[in-house]
């Protein structure tokens, strides 16, 4: 069956809210009543159908086309179905993502999947700040679920992770796992400053040698069968992430932050 | 312009009047005594049997200054949680825990609420704190400065100063901070914190000075007898929250020695040490103490189950409770040693012994202390419960099948540790009336509020007679502020500002340059600057003071 398809007709000047659109929330909506559903457009409630064009398909598999960068919250919530964007998603995407995927062509802002407890997050392009991170005054970053980037990320990737697993294909941004408490980073590209700033658990997965605080210790290199077990799990997944297998179990191995527990590491394979 | 109130049922204890069918008459936001011959009402409201009440009163509800704004940047997801979007009236606001100063005001009007005070303003903190309560709408403020952990105080207790210097120093500080009354926490234990203390009983010595939390006690109330300010000395006792504390709260009571004395939120102050886990009720003995003294008074201190903050300026006890912060995040701190601050998130759950049994120790206050006159409808907002919490409390307290349904959800240990259950008594309305405005009104000596007869300000609340009281008091029928209708059917129809109510004892003005030459010493501000003036008060920061009167001096 095709998808309900939500089309941006112009660039709107304010950021609109969209965390209504999720396929349990509009699960009981007639078209009608979709068009009908106010949004929030900067400080203005404004009816969907005034912005988007409406096509009629199964709520379990949305689209929204946009290629404006002000479309925020979108996924907000969820827990089941897909949700795919063909363009841009604004700030927000995916967060507090309880189950279910979400799929965006191209870049993301920031605050995406944070508060996110399951699911996937899959974003061809860029993402901003904060990715997966603990919002301010929140104390806890990502909790569970998958967030795979096909682009770069920017600054405090990961911050107060829990548990769950980041994939950036290409580089993050300065303290990236800053605050760490648990799961799994990789990054294939570089990292910024102060990678893995306070980190108190936790793994950072490189390909490049970081830029590390200095209450890191070296640990030498280690062969680890994880690694073996990791590369399996992902062997299904798009693009550099199938192929970690061909980089082998061996990598270099940094233990931190020694000013908050240090029970984090940070493993290196060598270039 | 004359308006009528037509036959509302009216309960205004403070006049005699208990539910009888009358008329009321307003003019120039004032009440008339009588209805004035032979004029027509420009407006009448037609209330056949409606409840009219006199605007509601809190007199302990921490809405403004430094500790509550610390609550609200450490909990931006309390915001986040609960918004409240700006309406063509109102603006918007947030907040559950630790409401936004423009949300707390709407919310407590649209409960009928129409006066608050904040109990515990640093006098360095004061301009602060009066800006906040300025930013909060629809509501008549006021404040009690905080004394008795302030250096200059213990000093002078402690070079033997004399009780008029002490009276002098205490007057100026209710001139300087613009403020109702004065508070005190934790007598002395909160400068015995930073002399490393972790505790101090009544009749412990200070590590540094030389004084006992009695010394303190029995000063302060003496200085708030001589000065004749109507609020008795409002105490906060030692040993917050900690199991056996109830001897410490008598020993509070009896430190007074007779006069007049206000113990706040003492529920958290009523534990004993009985049963397997060394955590028991005490409501029976502090009840039966409130009940033979006549010059104490109390306000309760509700906990209800949620999520809450507390915020507390008992530095010495919120370190010691910090280990059970939820969300995990919390602060304790000094301020220009005048006093502490410990903010500590909080979630009371129904299902969790001691939480329960607080739960209960609270209603068991209410429902054993005889004279609804001396105790005070409160949650220590927040520390015990937002305020929105009030009209589910009002339904605890006036419904006995209710609070026992209640009562059987809790930890089974706590309820049968109380004597809930077998507590036969039901608030009457009359008696709501008492405690949320007739009582507050006289024991803060405000004469022209807190009641409805004439010459009072037209501060009204009219509720629908509901069979649920919970619902009656969530969602008034109407709320005048001063003669406008300011509430309809629980939403915002008007906005209004309100005014900082204050006391004003004469005082001996040598006593200011011992207390600059404090300031010049050890201060981080110049005495010059210290104090708020009446046109600050009106102009700078925006709300006008209304000065209520004190006794004459030395009645003692």
């Amino acid at each position: 069956m095709s998808p309900l398809t939500l089309t941006l007709r112009e660039a709107p000047r304010q950021r609109i809210e969209m965390s209504a659109f999720t396929p349990g929330r509009l699960a009981e909506s007639s078209a009608e009543a979709i068009r009908r559903l106010p949004l929030w457009v900067g400080n203005r409630q404004v009816p969907t159908g005034d912005l988007f064009t409406v096509d009629e398909g199964t709520r379990e598999d949305l689209v929204i086309r946009s290629d404006s960068d002000r479309l925020d919250g979108i996924g907000a919530g969820s827990t089941r179905g897909t949700i795919r964007v063909e363009g841009r998603a604004g700030a927000y995407l995916g967060r507090d993502l309880r189950g279910g995927s979400i799929r965006v062509s191209g870049d993301v802002g920031i605050f995406a999947g944070t508060g996110m407890t399951g699911g996937t997050l899959h974003i061809g392009g860029n993402a901003g700040d904060f990715l997966g991170a603990a919002i301010p005054g929140e104390r806890r970053g990502l909790r569970g679920g998958r967030i795979e980037v096909y682009g770069n990320a920017g600054d405090r990737v990961g911050d107060h992770q829990r548990r769950g697993l980041i994939l950036i294909a290409g580089d993050a941004g300065d303290y990236c796992a800053s605050r760490m408490t648990a799961g799994t980073i990789l990054v294939l590209g570089r990292t910024g400053a102060q990678t893995g700033f306070a980190m108190r658990r936790g793994t950072i997965l490189l390909t490049a040698q970081p830029r590390l605080p200095p209450t890191f210790n070296h640990n030498g290199p280690h062969a680890l069968g994880f690694l073996r077990l990791f590369a399996d799990a992902l062997a299904t997944r798009d693009g550099p992430f199938s192929r970690l297998d061909a980089r082998g179990i061996t990598v270099d191995r940094w233990l931190g932050d020694l000013a908050n527990g240090g029970q984090g590491e940070v493993l290196v394979w060598a270039p | 312009m004359l308006t009528k109130l037509a036959g509302g049922r009216l309960f205004d204890p403070a006049n005699g009047v208990d539910g009888e069918v009358r008329d009321l008459y307003i003019r120039d936001g004032r009440i008339l005594s009588e209805a004035p011959s032979g004029e027509v009402p420009q407006r009448t409201y037609a209330l056949d049997g409606k409840l009219v009440m006199a605007g509601a009163i809190d007199l302990h509800t921490h809405i403004g200054g430094g500790k509550v704004n610390i609550a609200r940047t450490m909990l931006p997801e309390d915001q986040r949680a609960h918004v409240r979007p700006r309406t063509a009236l109102t603006r918007s606001g947030g907040g559950h825990a630790a409401p936004a100063s423009l949300a707390a005001g709407y919310r407590y009007s649209e409960m009928g609420y129409t006066t608050c005070f904040e109990p515990a303003v640093l006098p360095i903190n004061a301009r602060q704190a009066h800006m906040e309560m300025a930013d909060t709408p629809m509501l008549d403020t006021g404040g009690y400065a905080l004394l008795g952990n302030d250096d200059l105080l213990l000093q002078l207790m402690s070079e033997g100063a004399s009780q008029e210097t002490i009276n002098d120093y205490v007057a100026w500080t209710l001139r300087a901070t613009q403020c109702i009354g004065i508070k005190v926490v934790n007598p002395g234990g909160i400068s015995a914190f930073k002399f490393n203390a972790r505790s101090l009983d009544v009749d412990e010595r200070h590590p540094h000075y030389p004084l006992r939390p009695r010394d303190i006690l029995r000063t302060l109330s003496r200085a708030i007898a001589e000065l004749g300010v109507p609020h008795p000395l409002h105490v906060h006792a030692s040993n917050l929250g900690v199991p056996g504390n109830y001897s410490a709260t008598l020993a509070t009571m009896d430190a007074a020695e007779g006069l007049p004395i206000h113990l706040t939120h003492i529920q958290f102050h009523s534990y004993g040490t009985q049963g397997d886990l060394h955590f028991s009720s005490a409501a029976a003995e502090i009840a039966e103490a409130v009940n033979r003294r006549r010059n104490v008074s109390i306000d309760v201190g509700q906990v209800m189950f949620g999520q809450t903050v507390t915020i507390s300026g008992d530095t010495m006890h919120q370190h010691a409770n910090h280990r059970h912060a939820h969300p995990g995040k919390w602060t304790c701190m000094d301020i220009e040693c005048e006093a502490g601050c410990g903010v500590v998130p909080f979630r009371y759950r129904d299902k969790n012994f001691v939480n329960a049994l607080q739960w209960a120790i609270g209603l068991e206050l209410f429902l054993m202390v005889d004279d609804p006159w001396r105790v005070f409808l409160t949650t220590d907002h927040p520390n015990g419960a937002p305020f929105t919490s009030y009209p589910r409390l009002i339904r605890l307290l006036m419904d006995r099948g209710f609070r026992n349904e209640q009562l059987a959800r809790i930890h089974p240990e706590a309820a049968a540790m109380s004597c809930l259950g077998s507590l036969q008594r039901e608030y009457s309305l009359d008696e709501i009336a008492i405690m949320t405005r007739a009582g507050p009104a006289r024991l803060l000596g405000l004469t022209d509020r807190g009641h409805l007869g004439g010459g009072a300000r037209a501060d009204i609340t009219v509720y629908h007679p509901l069979a649920d009281p919970e619902q009656t008091f969530a969602r008034p029928m109407l709320v005048f502020k001063a003669g406008e209708v300011v509430v309809e059917e629980g939403a915002i129809v008007r906005v209004v500002r309100g005014a900082t109510q204050v006391v004003r004892p004469e005082y001996d003005r040598a006593i200011e340059q011992r207390v600059s030459d404090w300031f010049d010493r050890y201060h981080t501000m110049s005495f010059d600057n210290f104090a708020i003036s009446d046109d600050e008060m009106a102009e700078g920061i925006g709300s006008p003071i209304e000065v209520h009167a004190c006794r004459p001096r030395g009645g003692v």
